[in-house]
């Protein structure tokens, strides 16, 4: 009960107000949308508290984003063990430089008279909430180790699950206490954004790395025409940003993937030999059985007759599938003669293979695009794509011992029979050369 | 060519007395309020001295303006105190922005201890309270600390344009009895290559395309201060109420009802006049991209003679209206900017072409206490230049980027036209010596008449041409009228305050 009020409610309410709170502050108070820089009023201070905390904090906030938004790219990145040790000192390094500067704007703020005068109750919950969040960040470095790795199979699917409607907190419920502090903390700074200066942290100018140094603005009439003219221009540019940012975003994640997979190569997790054994075995046995295809098709390429069946196996609606000389498939029925019918099974519309079963109209399916075939004309239906009829294959009959005792051309002209007692050891066979046998 | 009209100034520092009324009008009317208190639009500075805020001019501190970089080849003008992406590690943390402590911390008193305070034997007195924490405090500096205060070994001989004066220049300037100082009052320059603008990370900063005035915009200022340092005037100041800037913004709501503005018509001196330019916007960037010596003739060359039929026509062309080609030709700043060439720049080595000019002091000699008897003797009434109180090498640091011929050629032009007028009035001086004088300064009895008129007499429609502006489409232009009805002034339809 706690835990979904804390990790299902808390989560969407804090996401609801910061997102929306925040859009509602900037777009009505602009007025109350500033850093509230307080530089002016002491400087020293600031200095040691302001830029050990907002470089450690940007960074650490890009990695916890990072880890959040690709899972996959962070795991191949901490999977190495070195990185992983890298990754986890730097953190705690960080932690520690954002704890300490804190504690610097802390003190400003308490000591300094001039800034009293500028600070409100907010502020000082901020910088409490701040110190905590950090305070617990930098504990779990300490006695949760290696969160960067074991974050991946936890809280980031946690944060997925919120991000996509489908809350599922049996992530985190096992999770000590102390990670689910930092989580509820995560979650209770969101939701201040729009209720205190942390709003300010939207205000990056990233606008100023794309802007002319000078900027003029028209407020007479006279110069409607030139604004239009600079809103083209503008708009233009605006499109050509979004379709910029889209192929940068784009070329992004395809270098993110690239890195991954170059990353995992290089520096990604060795295999044990046993593994590795085992691995290049299934390849050759791979290997071995392509290579037994190969054999089997030149075999069969060099003889004179392939074999299809025995004359009694075949059926009326039911076909046999069989591969014939190019190696294509064909089936065989058996025919209203009780001779056998062979018609290749290779779609005369794209190529896909026709199924075997025969209807009640005397056709096959190719289940591609509706062909129906007849099996004895091989005539397509009329509202098929197929055009072409399937063509005929002609067939050999041999009893056990080779000799031949009926044949058919694959234009349909026959010769020899089979007796009653014949048939049951008679087998079919399609021959290399329809000529020849001929 | 782009040709735009600039509102622009001249203030005769000849004239000025040093008594504050402009500060005084502008703070009455802008910046009476929380936050603001600190602020001074305009301020008037005795110089030398070290100014407000202290020791604005050390740009090697506050990297105000624009430097030149690249080979000769290509030059480019880059920010001195920021490039793109260093400004986003000074938003968390700028070295070069002054601190309260660089302005002075205002202060108000107890007026009501006067006559709340309980009865006894002393006589209650008002102690002074910050305006910042509320609390009572030492008064340690203020506004013109160092008011009148030449010759300070405090104040001013910290003087940065003091820089290269010999000993003996030093000792001449600040001998007792013979002591000179002149007043320097400042507000924006409303600069035509303004690096505060540059330097605005948010776009917050503007100038307005038809009368050239630096503004900035409450809504998109996100305080990060960089205009602050940027600004090598120190025109800028940090409101620490709000945490937005706010500048000078040259009364524009009077100015677009046709009104002078306020430190302009409270001018007890009458130093200052008010005028229309007509400037190339194009030339603006590469003509700062001269050597430091020949800045302010390349800042004259870009300023179009407004008379000429061809630009006349650019500036139709262009949107300038008929109102503003007209207080253009009528303009008094034309007249001592172009003309007659005596007024110049404040510190045009910082490359943002300031349009604000400034007609240097000729501190002539009065009189001389000698042997007991105070004698005014006629022929070194008004001094020569190599005597001249206000060393030519000072006042050249402050308004030509060091060209000391530019100095000496205003210094002799305004000398012929006191001469001529001595020897109009007075009859006292000997028809050679004026004439030589006048061939030395470089005018005709004409020109220095129209200095003299212009300088001396000049009617108030005279020193301040202000176009007429179309108020109406103004307004319309930036909200419907029906709705700007319910504002508080000047457009806003909320009060500012500080943020959560």
């Amino acid at each position: 009960m706690i835990d979904t009020l804390l990790f299902v409610a808390l989560p969407y309410l804090a996401l609801f107000v910061g997102i929306f709170g925040s859009i509602y502050r900037i777009r009505t108070a602009p007025l109350t949308y500033s850093s509230l820089s307080s530089q002016f009023l002491e400087n020293k201070g600031l200095m040691w508290g302001s830029l050990p905390w907002h470089i450690g904090i940007t960074i650490i906030l890009a990695a916890h984003i990072i880890a959040f938004l690709f899972p996959g790219l962070w795991q191949s990145i901490v999977s190495h063990q070195q990185v992983l040790y890298a990754m986890e000192s730097i953190g705690l390094c960080l932690s520690i430089l954002c704890l300490l500067g804190l504690l610097v704007l802390g003190l400003r703020r308490l000591t300094s008279p001039k800034l009293q005068a500028v600070t409100t109750t907010m502020d000082l919950v901020i910088i409490l909430l701040l110190l905590l969040q950090v305070g617990l960040g930098a504990a779990i470095a300490v006695h949760c180790k290696w969160g960067s790795a074991w974050c991946s199979g936890t809280t980031t699917p946690y944060v997925w699950s919120i991000i996509t409607f489908q809350p599922d907190v049996s992530y985190i419920s096992e999770m000590p206490l102390l990670v689910k502090a930092h989580i509820v903390g995560a979650w209770l700074f969101i939701l201040a954004i729009p209720f205190s200066r942390l709003i300010h942290m939207f205000a990056v100018p990233v606008e100023y790395l794309f802007r002319p140094p000078q900027n003029v603005v028209w407020t007479n009439s006279r110069k409607l025409e030139s604004q239009d003219q600079a809103f083209v221009k503008e708009e233009a540019r605006r499109h050509f940003l979004w379709a910029f940012s889209g192929i940068a975003l784009g070329g992004f994640l395809l270098s993110v993937g690239t890195f991954r997979n170059v990353f995992s190569f290089f520096f990604g997790p060795r295999l044990e030999r046993k593994v590795e054994t085992e691995l290049m075995e299934t390849r050759l046995s791979r290997l071995e059985s392509t290579v037994g295809q190969r054999k089997l098709e030149l075999e069969r390429q060099a003889s004179n007759y392939i074999l299809v069946g025995k004359l009694t196996d075949l059926n009326a609606s039911n076909g046999k599938y069989f591969i014939d000389f190019s190696m294509q498939p064909a089936i065989a029925f058996k025919g209203k003669d009780e001779m056998p019918l062979l018609i290749s099974a290779k779609c005369t519309h794209l190529g896909c293979t026709v199924g075997n079963k025969v209807d009640d109209k005397g056709r096959i399916l190719c289940p591609c695009h509706v062909s129906y075939f007849d099996i004895v004309s091989g005539e397509p239906n009329a509202e098929a794509p197929a055009k072409a009829p399937l063509p005929h294959l002609g067939w050999v009959i041999m009893d056990e011992k080779g000799s031949v005792l009926a044949r058919r051309d694959s234009k349909g002209k026959s010769q020899g029979s089979v007796s009653a007692e014949q048939r049951e050891s008679a087998r079919v066979y399609i021959a290399k050369n329809q000529e020849e046998t001929t | 060519m782009d040709i735009r009209a600039q509102v622009s100034m001249v203030f005769h520092l000849d004239k000025c007395i040093g008594c504050h009324t402009c500060s005084v009008a502008c703070k009455n009317v802008w910046t009476d309020r929380p936050g603001a208190e600190y602020m001074w639009w305009n301020n008037v500075e005795t110089k030398p001295g070290t100014g407000y805020p202290t020791l604005w001019e050390n740009q090697d501190h506050y990297k105000g303006g624009w430097k030149l970089t690249g080979n000769n080849n290509s030059k480019k003008l880059e920010l001195k105190s920021q490039n793109k992406l260093d400004s986003f590690i000074k938003l968390f943390y700028n070295p070069n922005q002054p601190g309260l402590e660089d302005y002075y911390e205002p202060w108000t008193y107890k007026y009501a201890e006067l006559f709340d305070s309980e009865l006894g034997t002393d006589q209650p007195t008002a102690i002074p309270v910050s305006q910042v924490t509320g609390e009572p405090m030492d008064i340690e500096a203020g506004p013109n600390w160092d008011d009148d205060l030449s010759g300070s070994p405090i104040y001013a001989e910290n003087d940065m344009n003091l820089e290269g004066l010999t000993d003996e220049e030093r000792e001449q300037l600040f001998e007792i009895e013979r002591i000179s100082m002149m007043y320097l009052p400042r507000i924006c320059n409303h600069c035509a290559n303004p690096s505060c603008v540059a330097s605005c990370p948010s776009g917050a900063l503007y100038k307005r395309g038809e009368d050239g005035i630096v503004l900035i915009n409450q809504d998109v200022c996100r305080g990060w201060r960089a205009c602050i340092s940027a600004c090598p005037y120190k025109k800028i100041y940090y409101n620490w109420k709000t945490g937005k800037s706010e500048k000078c913004i040259l009364c524009y709501p009077k100015l677009e009802t046709g009104q002078i503005p306020n430190c302009f018509q409270s001018c007890v001196g009458r130093i200052r006049y008010l005028g229309v330019l007509l400037y190339d916007a194009d030339r603006v960037a590469d003509a700062m991209k001269v050597p430091d010596h020949a800045l302010v003739e390349s800042q004259r060359s870009v300023i179009l003679d407004p008379f000429d039929p061809s630009i006349i026509e650019g500036a139709k062309k262009n949107g300038i209206s008929d109102e503003f080609i007209k207080a253009a030709q009528l303009s008094p700043v034309y007249k001592y900017v172009m003309t007659w060439k005596i007024a110049l720049p404040l510190h045009v080595e910082y490359r943002t072409m300031p349009m604000l000019f400034y007609v240097p002091p000729l501190l002539p000699v009065m009189g001389k206490y000698e042997n007991g008897v105070y004698d005014n003797p006629v022929d070194e009434f008004f001094t020569c230049l190599e005597k001249s109180r206000l060393p030519i090498k000072y006042l050249s640091k402050l308004f030509s980027a060091g060209n000391e011929t530019i100095i000496e050629s205003v210094m002799k032009k305004l000398m012929a036209v006191r001469y001529y007028k001595r020897s109009i009035e007075m009859s006292d001086l000997d028809i050679v010596t004026v004439s030589r004088m006048m061939r030395e300064g470089n005018t005709t009895p004409q020109e220095a008449e129209a200095i003299y008129r212009l300088t001396a007499l000049p009617t108030i429609d005279e020193r301040f041409v202000i176009p007429e502006i179309q108020r109406e489409e103004a307004i319309e232009n930036n909200c419907n009228p029906e709705i700007c009805k319910g504002s508080c002034g000047l457009g806003m339809n909320q009060t500012p305050g500080r943020g959560l």
